[in-house]
């Protein structure tokens, strides 16, 4: 995928100082200038708002609809016809699933290990992308391609000597086993990749001249000048740990040490006719990274931008 | 409480003592070398790996915070694994890395998987060495879990296949309440007329709704006093092959089919939890469940529950009768003597009368210690779910041969697996039954030879 | 070409720095595939251990198995279901959202939020909208007089079923690629074809399109390989069933591995997969890629 992009980028040059990321940033203050000139609501804008608002709606529905759920009794639930909002709204839901699984527990389990993954990932993936980025040497479109290969074997490949691995080690029931597996990131790094291009030669170059060791350049500005990507990498890395579901079920066997979706997946399983509970469950669990993808939405749009734009 | 339990166990051992034969029956090989000796100190914690979810979850817990509070020698750590699947294959994988725990329930099909692992200590190593007395122990149960006469496993949670239904419903289309169907042909008669359309051509009540769980075919096969699996059901050796396309197998299928096809038998997929729903919810007036369930739905239903005996042929065949569900539990060899010691002692609390009421009281599995009816508390029981009776008494009265001891296979969950798959493509017109079962079988067989070769 | 001393120093410093990474990846990723190619040439136990070689026996096996082949015919279906019309209708909304209206963020944020759905939480309630009594997908439907099937019983319906789940689930990633790709077109490449007289669909096909084709390529490989490996959806929904219909390959290999306990065909049949993500992915690169127009 890089190597097309490295093509590209010699192909067609650097068209712009800093790159899209700047360009959006750029257009977005010019719209909203233009934005605060207060101006009337022409029909064509009414019906934009309305077309926006139902598909808004009709995409976010699923989720709206659980967190209805959540709050609806047992009884609501099975009335014919299906019901969309509580008739009689309640946090008795909520209540047991406080009180059935430790949610609290696991939201702390959840939020450890995809916090150590995520810096985990930055170490890593910046000191990767760094060396593809502005080190030359020989092989490195092997090593590259070996990067590009580990995107490319599936999970169920690998899984079971994995688990042998980390048992192997003694770390079953352990935030090691949970994390460390998944500090090493190609997909990060091929983002943290193209963000490190965006950055001007010549920086780079004058940076040499003055004798700078390259660590004390990635140090000193590479990194406070990728900002965005290595948010999008952190957020990325975040969500994807955060949402796994098979490797915790895997390797913690003691209630304790469980993780949100496997909690919620069991709850699934052990209420399996109280779906007002499993849905209390499913919200609970969600906010979270829905919290995290509205704070840190501009960021993921900044430093894919980087990834996909430009290829 | 505390104290009874103590002296329920002393009384145990007592009678165990001075009582006659030792409880496992078979007088030719003693097992109890397989056990630690008799003063080895038990463990102060050990693990518990369980399936009970819910209701029935809550009554383990609360068992297992007794035995903890009634002595301080011994500390039971309860964790739920999910279904009875999940802990199979958490198992699978913990015995291999050698981080199983010290106690673990396993479903009825996993016996012969457990056994041939060799990663467990027969129970009757230990009710050999202690002289433990089972000749209480409901002995449909005790046969289920043993194998060439050795109990393998303590029977925990017993439950039994009935047929649940709807006395309102019944009494709405002119069916007499007290008299549920036993034959599939009555099935048939009762559900036609159970079966009511809307205005609109609209099914809002199927007279019968059974779930595809492969079970559910095991116990119908039972009841049709056919075999599973060659070999005595894999009981008197190896089973090498399944043998379920048969005529009974053939019968069953064809029977099921056509009231899908007619319209007054539901389909709710293998969805197992969405059947019980459509019974509580009125949408089918009858279906075939484990006796586990009876307690929920006589809680959430709005109707009067009733029970019958599981369906049979309409031949009655003498042979028929029912195979028992749920599970068992299972010593871990891989663990230190003091953990199987440990083990032991709560296995032997988890038996005791007091205990065994209480737990069904709890659940609606029915106790495998036949004192437990004289506890107060099940009498109480009994009168308040008098519903019940119907299972254990079925279990009772089911004669004890191969058919109904149950199939014993290595790959028992990729072969109920598979005959849902079975179900599946017949009910969707897929494939005929008869050709439907001999895939099946087929594929079965390879699997089998695959496993036997492998697992020598 | 001959390795001088500056190679051999250059390759030491660039290994510095990739060497963290190296390690995790070998540790994880290619000794467990090496250990998992080696098992699948093993009949195994149980246990996982291993019985007795079996060498390509369990390969041809599976390449005349009936279910081997349904499974990929219900991987090709996955992928032709849900990749197109998931980038599709995400470049439909992105171009819905790329407008300069006041608040537009409300609606983006909206729309993009299945992004911080995990498959998990995704999937079970999809699984509430597709119960057929509870569920309100099938009521909606009877509003407008189409009666529902039974969404996780019928063979292809289940297939769909999973597929709109996975399509919802990848919306999100969908959206915001594409939107930043929109965003990242200049205004005076619209201007100039405004003057030159395009608008409408012409300036959809001619100028949008290719312009954001860096997006589209990136969202073909990546939701491609995405919906190769997904396995919660299956798992949650129909248990690769009704009669294998959503037994995609990834799904077979955890039965035969957790289900089935057969370890080494399990093994097969994972690098069987392996190998198919990686010839789809150089193919998508070769044939696909030169069509991409780069800025």
């Amino acid at each position: 995928m890089s190597e097309a992009g490295s093509r590209a980028r010699r192909r067609g040059g650097l068209t712009s100082e800093l790159g899209p990321a700047k360009q959006i940033a750029v257009s977005e203050a010019g719209r909203r200038a233009a934005a605060t000139r207060r101006r009337p609501l022409r029909p064509r804008q009414v019906g934009a708002y309305v077309v926006l608002a139902l598909v808004a709606l009709l995409v976010a529905f699923p989720l709206l609809l659980a967190l209805s759920y959540s709050f609806m009794s047992e009884r609501d639930i099975v009335q014919f016809p299906p019901p969309i909002l509580p008739a009689d709204p309640t946090f008795a839901n909520y209540d047991a699933v406080l009180h059935e699984i430790p949610i609290g527990r696991y939201l702390l389990n959840s939020f450890v290990v995809s916090g150590a993954v995520v810096v985990g990932q930055l170490l890593t993936a910046s000191l990767a992308a760094y060396a593809f980025s502005f080190l030359a040497f020989r092989g490195r479109s092997l090593l590259f391609f070996l990067f590009l290969s580990t995107l490319m074997i599936p999970w169920e490949a690998t899984i079971i000597p994995n688990y042998l691995t980390v048992r192997q080690l003694g770390w079953i029931d352990t935030y090691q086993g949970l994390a460390v597996p998944f500090m090493a990131t190609a997909f990060g790094t091929f983002l943290l990749r193209q963000g490190f291009m965006q950055i001007p030669r010549e920086l780079w170059d004058s940076a040499r001249i003055d004798g700078a060791s390259s660590f004390r350049f990635l140090r000193s500005m590479v990194i406070p000048l990728s900002r965005p990507a290595l948010a999008t990498v952190g957020i990325y890395g975040f969500l994807s740990t955060y949402n796994q579901y098979f490797w915790p079920l895997l390797i913690t066997n003691q209630t304790l040490m469980r993780t949100t979706q496997v909690g919620v997946a069991q709850l699934r399983f052990e209420e399996s006719a109280r779906w007002g509970v499993i849905m209390a469950g499913v919200i609970m669990v969600a906010v979270p990274t829905l919290a995290l993808l509205i704070a840190g939405q501009r960021q993921l749009i900044r430093g894919l931008t980087a990834g996909a734009v430009k290829g | 409480m505390r104290r009874f339990a103590a002296l329920a166990l002393i009384i145990s051992f007592v009678a165990a003592a001075c009582g006659g034969a030792p409880g496992g029956g078979g007088a030719s090989s003693d097992q109890s070398a397989l056990a630690p000796g008799k003063d080895v100190k038990p463990a102060a914690t050990i693990t518990w790996w369980h399936a009970m979810s819910g209701v029935n979850g809550d009554a383990l817990n609360k068992i297992v915070d007794n035995f903890n509070k009634s002595q301080s020698n011994i500390k039971v750590v309860t964790v739920f694994q999910g279904t009875y699947d999940d802990l199979l294959s958490k198992l699978n994988t913990a015995l291999a890395s050698n981080a199983a725990p010290a106690l673990a329930q396993v479903y009825d099909i996993g016996q012969a998987y457990m056994r041939q692992s060799g990663e467990t200590v027969p129970i009757q190593a230990f009710i050999d060495r202690d002289k433990f007395n089972t000749s209480d122990f409901e002995p449909a149960v005790l046969n289920y879990y043993k194998y060439q006469d050795k109990l393998q496993s303590m029977p925990w949670n017993a439950s039994s296949s009935i047929l649940l239904y709807n006395k309102d419903a019944f009494k709405a289309a002119g069916l007499d309440p007290e008299k549920p169907p036993t034959t599939f042909g009555e099935v048939t008669d009762y559900a036609k007329k159970l079966t009511k359309k809307d205005a609109s051509g609209q099914t809002v009540q199927y007279g019968f709704g059974p779930s595809i769980y492969g079970w559910l075919f095991e116990q119908l096969m039972a009841t049709s006093g056919a075999l599973y699996c060659d070999n005595g059901n894999g009981r008197d050796d190896r089973a090498n092959k399944v043998v379920y396309n048969g005529p009974e197998g053939k019968a069953i299928l064809d029977w099921w089919k056509a009231g899908v096809d007619g319209g007054y038998f539901y389909n709710p997929g293998i969805d197992n939890a969405g059947a019980t729903n459509a019974f509580n919810a009125g949408k089918s007036a009858m279906y075939i469940e484990s006796s586990a369930s009876l307690r929920g739905s006589v809680n959430s239903a709005k109707f009067t529950v009733g029970t019958g005996i599981y369906p049979h042929p309409d031949s009655k065949p003498a042979t028929g009768g029912n195979i028992i569900g749920g599970a068992s539990l299972y010593i871990m060899k891989s663990r230190p003597a003091e953990e199987q010691q440990a083990a032991w002692e709560f296995i032997k609390y988890a038996m005791t009368p007091a205990v065994q009421a209480q737990w069904n009281l709890d659940t609606g599995y029915y106790p495998v210690v036949k004192a437990a009816y004289n506890e107060q508390a099940s009498k109480d029981w009994a009168t308040k779910y008098p519903q019940f009776t119907t299972a254990v008494n079925q279990i009772r009265n089911s004669p004890q041969n191969r058919a109904t001891n149950g199939c014993v296979l290595g790959v028992m969950p990729q072969a109920r697996a598979r005959t849902q798959k079975m179900i599946e493509s017949v009910l969707l017109g897929q494939a005929t039954t008869q050709a439907a079962l001999d895939a099946a079988a087929a594929e079965m067989n390879d699997a089998i030879d695959k496993y036997n070769k492998a697992n020598k | 070409m001959r390795w001088t001393a500056r190679d051999a120093r250059s390759l030491a410093v660039a290994l510095l720095y990739l060497g963290p990474s190296f390690l995790l990846f070998a540790a994880f990723v290619f000794i467990p595939l090496g250990r998992t190619i080696y098992l699948s040439f093993f009949y195994t136990r149980q246990s996982g251990a291993i019985s007795t070689f079996a060498g390509l026996d369990q390969y041809t096996e599976l390449l005349t198995s009936p279910i081997f082949h349904s499974g990929l015919l219900a991987t090709a279906l996955f992928v032709l279901y849900t990749v197109p019309a998931g980038i599709i209708l995400g470049l439909v909304l992105a171009v819905l959202l790329n407008q300069r209206l006041r608040g537009i963020n409300v609606f983006r944020t909206m729309m993009s939020s299945t992004i911080a759905i995990s498959a998990s939480v995704g999937s079970i309630i999809w699984l509430l909208l597709f119960n057929p009594s509870l569920g309100l997908l099938n009521f909606v439907l009877s509003l407008v007089g189409i009666s529902g099937p039974q969404w996780l019983i019928q063979p292809n319906t289940a297939i769909i079923a999973v597929s709109i789940t996975t399509i919802w689930l990848t919306l999100g990633t969908n959206i915001i690629v594409l939107l930043a790709g929109l965003q990242g077109v200049p205004e005076e490449i619209y201007e100039a074809a405004h003057l030159d007289g395009a608008h409408g669909a012409r300036l959809f096909t001619r100028i949008t399109v290719p312009m954001v084709s860096p997006s589209l390529f990136f969202l073909l490989v990546v939701d491609t390989i995405g919906v190769l490996q997904a396995f919660t959806q299956i798992h949650l929904l129909t248990r690769g069933g009704p009669v294998d219909a959503t037994r995609a390959l990834v799904y077979s290999i955890y039965l035969d591995a957790f289900q089935n306990f057969q370890f080494g065909y399990a093994s097969a049949q994972a690098v069987v997969l392996f190998v198919l993500v990686l010839v789809l992915t150089v193919i998508q690169f070769q044939v696909i890629e030169r069509r991409v127009h780069y800025q």
